[in-house]
């Protein structure tokens, strides 16, 4: 990993640094990130770079053939533009893996990682990029990342608004945070109910040139479709949302709350209630304890709607922070994955005395959030403020819940609390309460910091709050509803506020409640309707059906695919010695590369026959291409005698195999010409006739009676007299004896193959009176003979003994006493003609050296290694030595007399 | 790395002789389609199709294989490692109709001990070409304890209803081995690990 990224941080221009990098699968990477496009995933290479202040993600193609082979596929500046979060969407599919969405403005990318260390490490270190982003003030510049593409043209953020849609009914901006996110805009139009189509052929390529596993990627695809859909099977379910908050001052409930949190005619189906400084004591700083709490969760249930039935789903208080969400009991059975968490802002920037408590909680397939916040104090602390609510907003997250869930991740946010927002200072204090008595509050609220701040996009990005009528909840003189008189004699302010984030939300009413005079604020309340998300069982079915079986029909046809020219091949007639070739064509006719092989079956120790070859037997082809095979069909002495003696035929079923697909069955086929070459000795010299003429039953059956029968007399079922040696030795010999005794070269040059090939159809179709080609070719052809008889002259079970006894004659011929008498006669028959020769070296020009080296090894063959002769054969000799010996064997017998 | 959108694996295989309709049936099963024109298989081929049965996501591979005489030593190789064999006859052809012992007796050989059996005899759809009465296909099948059903995959009869018979077999025997068992232990992937253990159900 450390060298893939110095290699890659190598190509970077100099001051641009990695910072971390995630990775794909499949290779001796650590981690993955799939990208999730519509059906299929397909591997890509994450990287986070860094340039002075800034960072961007770069978003590299992996090729799956070649490991270190990325292509930049696109760059994403990190600027306020940028969201990264852990996706949560149809959290009803139990999954490990985690899903990082990144968006900026059109571009939605889903991605999927394997969780682990890497994971977190590589999201963190988004995450914190993205931060340093949006709390950067310069003005963003990311002209650097042009090197990476010279079409990239950076366009400043600061333009970008105007592509948010406005909301008619307030001034905020919304901004959809549900799982629609992650949809690319063309889709969005879609037919819902009907599975379209998909444009996989945009992908095509991406598959071809690997990376593509729409089968690993299948969970992930499944939530993405069903995401996609979920429009279709959800209908929305209005339910009324009671929001209040009450910055108590430290007082207890002296008077009851209905003139709060019942003023309206229905009940609402949800109540959010949040307090402020709900203990002031030391006591309750320290040790978080205070009676309070339970005296005003009192007060708040005997203030709730008469006309409602109420469950407290979660209480939760940090210090003087506390928050309550009750639900309609009708509702409860819906309600899933409560959790609460809370986060310091105060004293260090962690004490509770500021910051927020927060609850969340599903409701049937909607995820709702509850934030209840108590921000810094003091008209001149507005960056205080906004920094303790980006600091909840990063901190607060809650963990019980798997994947853990930010306040964002919600599809609705309630935000309340005594914000704490003032108006500006430069307002002269009697302006204000001049234009308080006025009722002329949008006056007021050109001065409202929070507005301000809201509308520079410094806090609560995406949040709408419902049109302020009311007076200003802060400063009263407890008890009254004067402003305050105190020392202090603060200005009035908003201080307290209600707002809201997400989709199908409803302002409806927006107030505070002055009668409530308990404390030096009064009490604001929100009413709004939500769409709530409700999965229609029936149509989920229907759909998630629809989604498996597409599902099932693209793995399917993603399964790797060839076809072949041919599953029959039939090589006709086949020759001894002579080799043919077929070519057998491949082509990839599937959609994903494929890696072919031909495998063995179960129990053979190759994939083919030996006389047969596939070049090549493996292979890898890309969709559309097409490979050739070609196959070579050989019968030489390894293979003759077997095909002579039936125990084989030129018959095979190869298996080609596609890697995680079908198998093709390849049937080969021949008609072996049976060959004198390749047979034994013993089945030979019981054919008058050429093998040709004598029926191919009755040669299996003779070379199956000759095999392994080499104790001599054991002809005694033969009913044709036999010959002393095979005839086809005896025409070679003659041959030569007439022809070739003169001959310069004689069994030093080499004949040609053509000439051989006549002298085999010859010697096996006819008696002849002569054979054709030249000496040399007839000389070649003898030797062949002996090497490719079933079994040497000196049969494999007397080899050792030959080579131990080659040091002196008389053990030499106690060997040869031991051979079958066919084999005595034709090494009998070999030595004179061998004599015969040496006669004629003057002419010839041979020597006994050479001639017993040539014959050596045409006499004498070692055992083949799968030989059934037990563990008597431990012929561990090196080739020189083993040449010598068997020289030495034979030139006993041509410088002695075998008779004496 | 394998990512599992469903709960069990269960491998199937399609045997039975030349022409009887494995591919059609499978093709039937997994497309939803029919072809008219035969073309033999040659070779082992696959498909899968993802069910639903008591809650599970089931995700059957179908192994069809070719029928031809010829192929058969090597198709028994595949046996091994199948959870399901539906063991298909032609209700058309006599000869089809007789093998099925010679096929059981493959079975036997070749493929795990508790293998789940099927028969079927397909094509019923052709009524006026019957050469083997639904009784007799019966009485084979209760002879040797196996389900049976006719099928045409053509008409699209008993196509869905057999493999999921199959695999509500396959299901109940894998649930009676989970409770045995402890939970970890239950081989998601489908491939039986002790087949001592399996044999208590």
């Amino acid at each position: 990993m450390e060298s893939l990224i110095a290699n890659l941080q190598a190509q970077l221009p100099s001051g641009h640094r990695i910072v971390t990098i995630s990775f794909s699968l499949k290779h001796s990477f650590s981690l993955e990130a799939g990208l999730v496009q519509e059906w299929i995933r397909t591997n890509r290479l994450l990287v986070l770079v860094e340039n002075s202040t800034e960072s961007a993600l770069l978003i590299y193609i992996v090729s799956k053939n070649v490991a270190d082979e990325f292509s930049l596929e696109r760059t994403i500046p990190l600027d306020t533009e940028f969201k990264c979060e852990i996706d949560t969407a149809s959290a009803n599919i139990v999954t490990t893996d985690i899903f990082l969405k990144l968006s900026r403005k059109k571009v939605h990318l889903l991605f999927e990682m394997l969780p682990g260390f890497k994971a977190n490490k590589f999201v963190d270190e988004v995450v914190k990029a993205s931060e340093v982003a949006n709390k950067k003030r310069a003005p963003p510049n990311f002209s650097w990342l042009e090197v990476y593409n010279p079409q990239l043209v950076w366009e400043s953020t600061t333009g970008s608004d105007s592509e948010q849609p406005t909301s008619a009914a307030t001034e905020l901006q919304p901004s959809s945070q549900n799982c629609h996110d992650a949809i690319p805009a063309h889709l969005n139009h879609k037919s819902d109910s009907e599975l379209s189509s998909p444009d996989v052929t945009a992908h095509r390529s991406s598959i071809a040139t690997g990376g593509a596993t729409p089968i690993a990627a299948r969970e992930s695809v499944v939530r993405y479709q069903m995401a996609l859909r979920e429009t279709a099977y959800t209908d929305l379910r209005q339910i009324s949302i009671f929001l209040g908050t009450y910055n108590v001052n430290g007082q207890p409930p002296t008077s009851g709350l209905a003139d709060w949190l019942s003023v309206d005619k229905d009940p609402p189906d949800i109540y959010a209630v949040g307090f402020q400084e709900l203990d002031l004591s030391k006591e309750a700083f320290l040790f978080n304890e205070t009676p309070r709490e339970e005296e005003w969760l009192r007060a708040v249930i005997r203030g709730l709607h008469p006309k409602g039935k109420y469950r407290k789903v979660k209480l939760v208080r940090l210090v003087g922070m506390m928050l309550i969400v009750f639900i309609q009991e009708k509702h409860w059975a819906y309600v899933r994955g409560v959790a609460s968490e809370f986060v310091g802002t105060g004293l260090m920037g962690k004490m509770g005395n500021k910051g927020g408590v927060a609850i969340r909680l599903d409701l049937h397939n909607s995820s709702l959030c509850f934030v209840n916040s108590h921000l810094a104090a003091h008209t001149e602390e507005v960056e205080r403020r906004n920094q303790d609510y980006l600091d909840i907003c990063n901190r607060l997250v809650f963990s019980t819940t798997f994947p853990s869930k930010a306040i964002k991740d919600h599809d609705q946010v309630f935000w309340i609390g005594d914000l704490n927002y003032r108006l500006s200072g430069d307002l002269d204090l009697l302006r204000v309460k001049d234009l308080l008595d006025q009722s002329n509050y949008q006056a007021l609220l050109q001065y409202d910091q929070f507005r301000a701040q809201h509308a520079a996009r410094k806090i609560f990005v995406g949040y709408q709050e419902g049109p302020i009528l009311f007076r200003p909840s802060y400063k009263y003189d407890p008890g009254t509803d004067n402003w305050d008189t105190s020392e202090k004699n603060r200005a009035p302010a908003w201080c307290d506020r209600c707002l809201w984030k997400g989709d199908n939300v409803q302002f409806k009413e927006y107030r505070s409640h002055p009668g409530l005079r308990m404390s030096d604020h009064k009490p604001v309340s929100c009413l709004l309707e939500c769409g709530v998300k409700i999965i229609d069982t029936v149509r989920y079915r229907r759909i998630y059906e629809e989604v498996m079986k597409k599902l099932d029909k693209l793995e399917n046809e993603f399964l790797p695919q060839v076809s072949v020219d041919s599953t029959e091949i039939n090589f006709g007639n086949v020759a001894f010695n002579e080799g043919a070739t077929k070519i057998l064509t491949v082509a990839n006719t599937g959609q994903v590369p494929v890696q072919y092989e031909f495998i063995k079956k179960h129990r053979d120790s190759k994939y083919c026959k030996p006389w047969l070859a596939c070049e090549p037997y493996t292979g890898f082809l890309m969709p559309g291409d097409n490979s050739y095979i070609t196959l070579e069909i050989l019968v030489d002495k390894r293979t003759a005698w077997s095909l002579n003696s039936g125990l084989d035929e030129l018959y095979d079923i190869l298996v080609l195999h596609l890697d995680g697909g079908k198998d093709i069955f390849i049937t080969v086929s021949g008609n072996y010409q049976k060959s004198c070459f390749g047979c034994s000795i013993e089945a030979l010299i019981q054919m008058h006739q050429p093998i040709a003429q004598v029926a191919p039953e009755t040669v299996c059956q003779l070379e199956k009676a000759a095999y392994p029968s080499i104790d001599p007399g054991n002809d005694s079922d033969s009913k044709q007299p036999v010959l002393a040696v095979p005839k086809e030795l005896w025409f070679l010999l003659d041959e030569l004896y007439r022809r070739g005794m003169d001959t310069p070269g004689l069994f030093e040059q080499p004949g040609l193959s053509t000439e051989i090939a006549a002298i085999r159809k010859t010697l096996d179709e006819s008696l002849p009176d002569t054979l054709p080609g030249s000496v040399h070719s007839v000389a070649e052809s003898l030797l062949i003979f002996l090497e490719t008889l079933k079994e040497p002259i000196i049969p494999f079970s007397l080899t050792q003994k030959a080579l131990d006894g080659c040091g002196a004659f008389p053990s030499c011929k106690t060997v040869y006493s031991c051979l079958p008498l066919s084999h005595q006669h034709v090494f009998k028959h070999i030595i004179s003609f061998l004599k015969e020769v040496l006669l004629h070296s003057s002419k010839n020009g041979l020597d006994a050296k050479t001639l017993v080296a040539l014959f050596g090894s045409a006499l004498i063959r070692l055992p083949p290694p799968n030989y059934p002769l037990g563990p008597s054969i431990s012929l561990s000799l090196n080739q020189p030595h083993l040449d010598r010996k068997r020289c030495m064997f034979i030139h006993h017998f041509l410088v002695n007399d075998l008779d004496d | 790395m394998a990512k599992k959108s469903y709960d069990l694996l269960f491998k199937l295989l399609l045997i039975g002789d030349s022409g009887v309709g494995k591919t059609c049936i499978l093709f039937r099963f997994s497309d939803d389609a029919f072809n008219t024109t035969f073309i033999s298989t040659i070779g082992i081929d696959f498909k899968i199709k993802t069910i639903e049965l008591q809650g599970k996501k089931i995700k059957l591979q179908i192994w069809d294989t070719a029928g031809q005489e010829r192929f058969h030593t090597i198709t028994t190789s595949y046996y091994r490692g199948a959870m399901g064999i539906m063991l298909v006859y032609d209700i058309t052809s006599v000869k089809t109709f007789d093998n099925i012992a010679k096929w059981l007796r493959n079975i036997d050989e070749h493929a795990n001990e508790d293998v789940e059996k099927m028969i079927l005899g397909n094509k019923c759809d052709v009524e006026d070409k019957r050469a083997v009465s639904k009784e007799k296909g019966e009485m084979i099948a209760r002879e040797h304890g196996i389900r049976f059903m006719e099928t045409s995959a053509k008409a699209n009869i008993n196509i869905e209803s057999a493999f999921y018979e199959l695999a509500q077999a396959i299901l109940t025997k894998t649930c009676g081995r989970e409770q045995a068992e402890p939970l970890d232990r239950v081989p998601l992937d489908g491939v039986r690990s002790d087949r001592q253990s399996n044999r208590c159900c």
